[in-house]
């Protein structure tokens, strides 16, 4: 009974982070899901820890009070300093804390893997070979995590590495791993195998930590995505090595997860994903052939004008860049098409899945700034109506706006799916200045005929926009 | 004031030489100042009432570096009256005379006439090398061209604005097509003896009119969105495809018909058809007319006569009561039984010629036209002075004379603009994708089929079920993830972070044993990190979901 009644109690867990996972599918049921993933997770930890003692009970393996007291210390700790966590962050920090959330999952793979090594001395060669792959997953999402979340805290550059001939840097660091692997496998002591291992890791790291250097920061969602991915296929690793099915199946459900999210990213962003696993594909943007120059005037507007225009339209989409984010600015931007739905117009925000720094970022933040979500639509529902929209106002968007990305080949965007603003009435952008976006490319929106310009810091021009809004 | 004039290009030494003669006879407080004076006469035309400057664009134009001087009365038609001009900054001129003498820059809507009332042609009371800008139409007025060149006049055509994206602000002949449709409307809506929206009464229903307006154009969009605005079924006829999407947007139904030819022209304009092609565009027109409460003209080709698109027997055939506007009568007209600038009545069906429509919506045309006027001079003053630039296509296109040197028609421009809006009829496509090779595919397949080969010969017996429990949890997963809204895509990252915290069960199962020694330490940082994860994990989501609100 010691050792079925955890695997049943096992089987209930995987059963309810299926359920939690699902549960996420509708806005509706979401607070439902992540309920049960709650419950699963309690159901887990309290029946290890009895069984630890169940299994243990009146035989030398029985955990001794230290033990149990270091055991319960780390689990009170580590809950506590979550916790802070997680009532501190702010929203727009989300992605940070996504990484570094993503680093501990790699973090803890490594050290049971290595501990596992260190209480397994001698087993047979599987068990050996599971223990080196989780150890070399778990590090790669250790160390690539901590360069994910110090570029997205901007402590390092947003700038992508690109070291001469950086495949082959990653393709000796992982023959090297293969070669440890095997020495591990044939160490004739204990002693070597575990030196081998620590050999791994240290590559591991290196690798981890050199895959995503090369990676620039406009690419960010798809990193974190990517590293969703990883700590799930980590945990699983672990799984295999500790012969424990929930590990097995949460990993793979997390691992399946970022895979979804990574591939979703990367069809936004016309991305290949290969060239996003072995990193560097920023470089791609030079290669392609010189964009056209757009040559035009963009004609500028002012703050009364584009009031008036919104105030005499039917239908407005607001599509919000991650500039709105960063100039804190969408609590003022709910203000405002709350006054405007006051008056009968149909508001509706249009989400590009790239819009924020993380997957649904962007509808995150809106939902913080207390949008309903109702009427924040993700870009292929809203694609369609756009040509029968009145005015279409861009707040710190550019190139998910792109009209480049349909009819220029020439541009490094060409291809990847946009919001096609430009077929509405009239499209407003608010925008510092005519400079590129993100992915350094000039963006011909500003000069279509349809467009007008309102100059300035995002904050500051919504603020006066939603003044003038309410003097009408 | 030499050097006031810098003209870049051919024609330098006759500037200077022109300029000598106009600094003579220059009244004083110009001489003074060292400003240019523009002038704003009195439309004399009959019937036309629209001015080329009001109140509002007057301190434009002061603050561009000019004097502003307007003949008394010259707004007076639009509503615009003297003490505004004065209040706006400009001076008044007491008579005709008097401002041509004065201005050196003379801004018009109507191309420069002969002057009953004095007995003199405009172009001869222009002063000797001023310049003039108005509506011109040089292919049509080369007498005037000419009369113009003979006093070295520099003349600038408004109706010569290149369509181009960057000249859009200058495009008077598109903002005066606007107005045009949208009176077109409102005339056939005064003389069509119904409602133009379908109403339910107590006496009785109110079927909607069908208004047909044939040529999509600003002028027919500008007609179409003005009548569904009046609640009027709108049917629109173009033959560029291009400009489906417009009249569909404006809530109008769009028909065309298939002909081998293409309806797209130089310059965005619709080109000239062959014999055949109208023949069937005719019968085409002629269908729809016959179910038509209003029809509204507005095809045109540059420099031709307009197109006969609605022949009488297509007139005969319409309901009495019928009303057609006819927006190109003034170039010949696209009915068969138009009359320039008159309304008549044939067959039961009005029909009317009228060419001063922008003329009747005065202020609004008076105010558009200015301000592209004063949007042409903008580009064309640099730091207080008047300079024209021949390698900018704007300017050149618009330059008809240059100190009397003809400079009419303007090398054939190389950008080319959709029309009339730069649409390009772009399939809706996605970047064309090279059909993917099958050969990759394959690969993996083989891949995997070897890997599962090794596994069933060395794997131990123990790993099977782990590695099906695995694949199956792999599936399971693929499937409820891409069920997650994109909304949602966010907290799903931190649910997931929070149970691949499960990884603690690892760390527990390590860290509780017998002896804490250097194994179980390490297992403990484990247990730590993985319920930091947990906790923040669960907590960050709950948080996030709280937020999410209908």
């Amino acid at each position: 009974m010691a050792d079925t009644f955890p695997q049943v109690s096992y089987i209930v867990a995987s059963f309810l982070f299926i359920l939690s996972l699902k549960g996420l599918s509708q806005p509706e049921t979401s607070r439902r899901g992540n309920l049960l993933g709650t419950i699963g997770m309690a159901i887990a930890i309290v029946v290890t820890a009895v069984s630890l003692f169940l299994r243990g009970a009146g035989t030398a393996a029985l955990p001794s009070p230290s033990s149990t007291a270091l055991l319960a210390g780390a689990i009170a700790v580590g809950c506590a300093i979550g916790a802070v966590l997680a009532a501190r962050v702010a929203m727009t920090q989300m992605p940070e804390l996504v990484a570094i959330l993503h680093s501990f999952v790699g973090a803890a793979a490594v050290l049971v893997g290595i501990v596992t090594k260190i209480h397994s001395a001698g087993s047979d060669a599987a068990h050996e070979l599971e223990i080196a792959i989780g150890v070399a997953v778990g590090a790669v999402t250790f160390s690539g995590s901590v360069v994910a979340f110090l570029k997205l805290r901007g402590s390092v550059s947003g700038r992508p590495l690109l070291l001469p001939g950086r495949h082959a840097a990653n393709l000796a660091l992982a023959a090297s791993c293969v070669a440890l692997t095997a020495v591990m496998l044939t160490a004739p002591e204990p002693g070597i195998g575990l030196l081998a291992l620590l050999g791994i890791t240290a590559l591991a790291l290196v690798l981890g930590v050199h895959l995503v250097a090369a990676i620039g920061g406009g690419d960010m969602p798809v990193v974190v995505s990517m590293l969703n991915s990883y700590s799930g296929w980590a945990a699983a690793a672990a799984g295999f090595m500790l012969s424990n099915d929930l590990l097995i199946i949460t990993g793979a459900l997390v691992g399946a997860s970022g895979a979804i999210l990574s591939y979703i990213m990367c069809v936004a962003m016309n991305r290949s994903i290969v060239s996003v696993i072995f990193g560097g594909f920023g470089a791609e943007v030079k290669a392609v052939g010189a964009p056209k120059a757009s040559a035009g005037t963009a004609r500028e507007t002012n703050i009364r004008e584009v009031a008036d225009l919104l105030t005499a339209s039917k239908n407005v989409v607001v599509v919000p860049g991650y500039g709105m984010a960063v100039a804190q600015a969408q609590h003022v931007v709910r203000e405002i098409t709350d006054a405007l739905a006051e008056r009968g117009v149909h508001v509706r925000y249009a989400i590009h899945p790239v819009a924020g720094r993380l997957p649904g970022h962007m509808n995150v933040l809106l939902a913080e700034a207390g949008v309903s979500y109702e009427i924040v639509k993700e870009m292929d529902e809203v694609n369609d109506d756009l040509p029968g929209t009145d005015v279409v106002l861009v707040i710190g968007a550019n190139d998910i706006v792109n009209p480049s990305a349909q009819d220029d080949p020439g541009s490094p965007i060409y291809g990847m799916p946009v919001l096609e603003v430009w077929k509405a009435g009239r499209v407003v952008m608010l925008k510092r200045s005519l400079a590129a976006g993100y992915a350094g490319i000039d963006n011909p929106l500003c000069y279509r005929e349809n467009t007008l310009m309102l100059f300035g810091d995002a904050k500051h021009s919504v603020s006066q926009l939603l003044a003038a809004v309410r003097e009408r | 004031m030499r050097g006031l004039f810098r003209a870049s290009g051919r024609g330098h030494g006759v500037a200077d030489e022109s300029l000598g003669i106009q600094q003579q006879d220059k009244p004083a407080r110009t001489a003074a100042t060292g400003r240019l004076t523009v002038g704003i006469p009195k439309e004399i035309h009959p019937g036309e009432c629209r001015v080329a400057a009001v109140p509002r664009t007057v301190p434009r134009l002061l603050k561009l570096g000019y004097d502003v001087v307007v003949e008394t009365g010259a707004g007076a038609a639009a509503a615009f009256m003297d003490p505004a001009y004065v209040e706006a900054g400009a001076r008044i001129a007491p008579d005709a005379r008097a401002l041509w003498a004065e201005a050196d820059l003379v801004l018009k809507v109507r191309a420069p006439e002969r002057n009953e009332a004095l007995q003199a042609h405009e172009a001869d009371l222009l002063k000797e090398g001023a310049r003039i800008i108005s509506f011109l139409w040089p292919g049509q007025h080369r007498d005037l061209v000419e009369h113009l060149a003979r006093r070295k006049a520099t003349v600038l055509a408004m109706d010569a604005v290149p369509r181009i994206t960057r000249a859009q602000k200058l495009d008077a002949l598109s903002a005066m097509a606007n107005i045009a449709g949208y009176r077109a409307i409102i005339e056939a809506a005064s003389v069509y003896g119904r409602f133009l929206g379908g109403q339910i009464t107590a006496a009785g229903r109110v079927r909607p009119a069908t208004v047909l307006v044939i040529g999509a154009g600003v002028a027919g969009l500008s007609a179409v969105s003005a009548a569904s605005a009046l609640g009027a079924i709108v049917k629109a006829f173009d033959t560029r495809e291009a400009v489906r999407e417009q009249v569909e947007s404006l809530g109008a139904q769009f028909v065309t018909f298939q002909f081998d030819e293409k309806g797209e022209g130089e310059g965005g304009y619709a080109k000239q058809m062959s014999d055949a092609f109208l023949a069937a565009e005719q019968e085409f027109i002629a269908g729809h007319a016959k179910d038509a409460d209003i029809v509204v003209t507005t095809a045109l080709i540059p420099g031709q006569p307009a197109p006969k698109l609605v022949t009488s027997g297509a007139v005969v055939s319409m309901r009495p009561g019928s009303v057609i506007v006819d927006l190109a009568a003034e170039w010949g007209g696209n009915c068969a039984l138009t009359e320039r600038d008159a309304i008549v009545l044939r067959y039961g069906v009005t029909i009317i010629g009228l060419t001063d429509l922008t003329s009747r919506l005065a202020r609004q045309a008076s105010e558009m036209y200015a301000t592209t006027v004063a949007n042409l001079l903008d580009d064309m003053t640099k730091d207080g002075t008047f300079t024209l630039d021949l390698h900018d296509e704007i300017q050149r296109g618009v330059l008809v004379l240059n100190e009397g040197d003809l400079m009419w028609p303007p090398p054939k421009p190389e950008v080319r603009a959709g029309a009339p809006q730069p649409a390009p009829p772009q399939p809706v496509v996605r970047a064309a994708k090279p059909p993917r090779s099958p050969w990759p595919a394959r690969v993996a397949l083989c891949v995997a089929a070897a890997a599962l080969a090794l596994l069933g010969v060395y794997a131990p017996p123990a790993l099977v079920p782990h590695l099906t429990v695995f694949l199956l949890a792999c599936v399971v997963g693929w499937h409820v993830v891409w069920n997650v809204t994109p909304a949602l895509h966010t907290p799903l990252m931190s649910v997931t972070n929070a149970i691949s915290g499960i990884i603690v069960i690892g760390g527990m199962l390590l860290t509780a044993g017998p002896r804490v020694g250097l194994g179980s330490a390490l297992a403990a940082i484990a247990v730590l990190v993985a319920s930091i994860n947990i906790a923040g994990g669960f907590l960050v989501t709950h948080r996030m979901l709280k937020m999410f609100r209908k």
